[in-house]
């Protein structure tokens, strides 16, 4: 009996150790590639065969990365808090106040969810040249401070908090803020972490807003820095992951410190 | 790899497509640009290679530099935009008031922009004189790429022909003569065949499977067929000429010559010397030495002609646009056009990206590019083409990308699949028909 269930968790922890040697290949491979000259950048060899930082050199000198970088990591954080502060004031009156209205406009913003970004990007490109904010930091915030995914995610939570809690609350003459600061913020802690993340990864990956209203790399972000490497004079494959090996390190970092959240939060939205 | 359109692209482009035809064509008017001046002035340049890293962006910001440096009275302010971006771009800018002084677009785009960004001629904005002094040494078919209905929209800027790059090294393996390179597609797929047999590497792969369908053009052309009529009323991909050049495409795929690899892989696949032979951009020849150093011998050769008839290869890239209204601007303009198509300008830009020079007086000139070609003759059968090079023609119509974009799944479908060959094609061009605009 105990042999045999040793037997099976040897079967399992191989194929888990298979499985997870494939999920690091990819980045290894970012690596190995990153560190080979422009003529080996196609051998099949696992390592190099006269490793150098050459392309790491070349992203550093050639474009602004590190700045891109952190105007990425600026965004992406001003963003998440953003679309947090919004969507937890936005969830709490959905779940609050209950009207006639309610259900409609709750579908309304719903409906917002599903339209294409790509709809609604001229119009916001209009808005933000008459706010003069085109090739500005603001400009890839300030559109983006509410998030109708947010709100949806928030309310679900908001729904299943006990109504006593809040009305015990009331009675003991807390106002509204009071109760969302002492009362719900602490007892949601968890949803608005797994939120965060999700939030966070989504601004940090973003390509084609920015796209449309930076103009300069000074103010552009780390996807536009990757998207330079692949030129109309062919895709320089060492360099390009050489910017993409530095610009995953944050998120690797973030990863690695938030591992259980980050996988909660996936399973929590049910997305992939 | 070169010119992709994303799905993401597409959709940018739809959206702003919307946004665009909220304005009509502006009336035309025969404003000529400003005399020169030394007021001060600023001008934004939007430029496609300003958005990659290296070579491309480089040599572009060494000539706007070298522009503004003897007059400082002219700032240029150098926009980079993707190529796949850089219409929807120009578009909302167009919309949002801050429309772009000088522009390079891609010639596919020619007639959208035309018709719908209130481009006027250069010809009618540039004095005469001053055109004829700027244009005389240029080649004329490089004229006439940005040419639409005779007249001169767009200045010729960055562009090149197809090229079919071989790798001598496995063309030795195989006990073929790398100094006789195949001219015909039959000695084409002898020498892919012989290749495989020998090497087991891929042996041919035609580039023309890329919704910029420049080359493909060039393929339909080299076979008397047409992808458009020549009254661009039509479209004609459908037609025996084309309908023959795919059938030649078919039986490279069906005789095993052709190489079984998307488009977006090939370039890769050439350059781990996997594959015999590729028709492509001439750009590619600065990635292609750099992936070959050490490991393979590269050579190139003319794009290969259909039998005897001679080939006819088109071009790919782009030109430069004045976009301005305002005289002033567009004489500050016209003198960054003037400068970027210079002798300089192209001496840069061949020697330091690998795109052609509009004038062939500057390629054995000691001043300007005769040092770079003696120690760079891989160019010679590009520049041969240079001479009798035939127009990316541009779809006509609001439209004209999903035409562009039925007409390479039906050649898809043809070559690869197992249909009846004309009658994909007839029945996509039918569907593609149906999008032009009325007469």
């Amino acid at each position: 009996m105990r042999i045999e269930s040793r037997a099976a968790a040897l079967r399992s922890h191989t194929l888990l150790t298979v499985l997870s040697l494939l999920s690091v290949l990819p980045l290894y491979w970012m690596l190995v590639t990153a560190l080979r000259a422009p003529n080996e950048i196609f051998s099949t060899t696992p390592w190099p065969q006269n490793p150098s930082l050459d392309n790491f050199a070349y992203i550093l000198g050639g474009v602004p990365i590190l700045r891109m970088l952190w105007n990425t990591a600026i965004v992406a954080t001003l963003t998440t808090i953003a679309q947090l502060i919004t969507a937890l004031l936005a969830a709490y009156a959905f779940a609050r106040w209950k009207n006639k209205w309610s259900q409609a406009l709750f579908a309304l913003l719903t409906v917002t969810w599903l339209i294409p970004a790509q709809v609604v990007m001229v119009p916001g490109y209009l808005l933000v040249t008459r706010f003069d904010m085109l090739d500005t930091l603001a400009a890839l915030v300030v559109p983006h401070a509410a998030s109708a995914f947010a709100i949806i995610m928030l309310y679900q939570a908001l729904r299943a908090f006990p109504d006593e809690l809040i009305e015990a609350a009331v009675i003991d003459g807390a106002g509204h803020l009071r109760i969302l600061r002492s009362l719900i913020v602490p007892n949601l802690k968890p949803a608005l972490a797994s939120l965060a993340i999700l939030l966070f990864i989504t601004s940090w990956n973003d390509y084609f807003w920015p796209l449309l209203v930076t103009r300069s790399q000074d103010s552009a972000v780390i996807q536009i820095g990757l998207q330079m490497f692949m030129t109309q004079e062919g895709n320089q494959w060492g360099p390009l992951m050489a910017a993409a090996s530095v610009a995953s390190l944050p998120l690797l970092a973030l990863y690695v410190v938030l591992q259980k959240q980050i996988v909660d939060s996936f399973l929590r939205s049910g997305l992939k | 790899m070169t010119h992709e359109i994303s799905r993401r692209t597409a959709l940018s482009l739809g959206a702003s497509s919307l946004a665009a035809s909220a304005f009509a064509p502006a009336p035309s008017f025969a404003q000529r640009i400003a005399p020169p001046s030394s007021a001060p002035v600023s001008i934004t340049y939007y430029n496609y290679n300003l958005a990659s890293a290296g070579i491309g962006s480089e040599a572009t910001k060494e000539l706007i530099a070298e522009f503004t440096a003897p007059q400082p009275n002219i700032k240029v302010e150098g926009v980079p935009v993707s190529s796949g971006q850089i219409l929807a771009r120009v578009q909302a800018d167009l919309v949002a008031g801050r429309t772009p002084d000088v522009a390079q677009l891609v010639f596919s785009d020619l007639d959208f922009v035309v018709r719908n960004l209130g481009v006027k001629p250069m010809t009618d904005i540039v004095p005469p004189e001053e055109w004829a002094a700027h244009t005389g040494g240029m080649v004329p078919a490089g004229l006439n790429l940005g040419a639409l209905d005779g007249k001169v929209y767009g200045l010729a800027y960055v562009f090149s022909t197809p090229v079919l790059f071989y790798n001598a090294t496995l063309f030795k393996q195989a006990g073929l003569d790398p100094d006789m390179p195949p001219a015909t597609w039959a000695a084409v797929k002898e020498a892919a065949l012989k290749l495989r047999a020998a090497t087991a590497k891929n042996g041919v792969y035609p580039g023309v499977y890329s919704e910029f369908d420049w080359l493909l053009q060039g393929l339909f052309l080299s076979n008397g067929g047409r992808a458009l009529s020549e009254d661009r009323r039509r479209v004609t991909f459908g037609e025996s000429g084309a309908v023959g050049a795919i059938e030649m495409l078919r039986d490279l795929v069906k005789s095993g010559a052709h190489a079984k690899l998307a488009e977006s892989e090939s370039g890769d696949a050439f350059m781990s010397g996997n594959l015999g032979m590729i028709l492509t951009t001439s750009v590619y020849q600065r990635a292609f030495l750099n992936a070959a150093k050490d490991k393979f011998e590269l050579r190139a050769a003319k794009m290969p002609s259909f039998g005897d008839k001679p080939a006819r290869p088109t071009n790919s890239g782009s030109a430069l646009f004045i976009l301005s209204k305002d005289p002033v601007k567009q004489r500050a303009a016209w003198e960054l056009v003037k400068y970027m198509t210079s002798k300089r300008g192209y001496t840069v830009i061949t020697s330091k990206i690998g795109y052609l020079p509009l004038r062939l007086d500057i390629v054995d000139d000691p001043q300007y590019l005769g040092a770079w070609t003696r120690e760079n003759p891989m160019v010679r059968p590009n520049l041969e083409q240079l001479t009798r090079l035939n127009q990316w023609v541009a779809f006509p119509g609001s439209n004209y990308r999903q035409i562009a974009r039925i007409q390479i799944a039906a050649v898809n479908e043809a070559v690869f699949g197992d249909g009846d060959i004309a009658k994909i094609m007839r029945e996509a061009q039918e569907r593609a028909q149906a999008l032009m605009p009325r007469a």
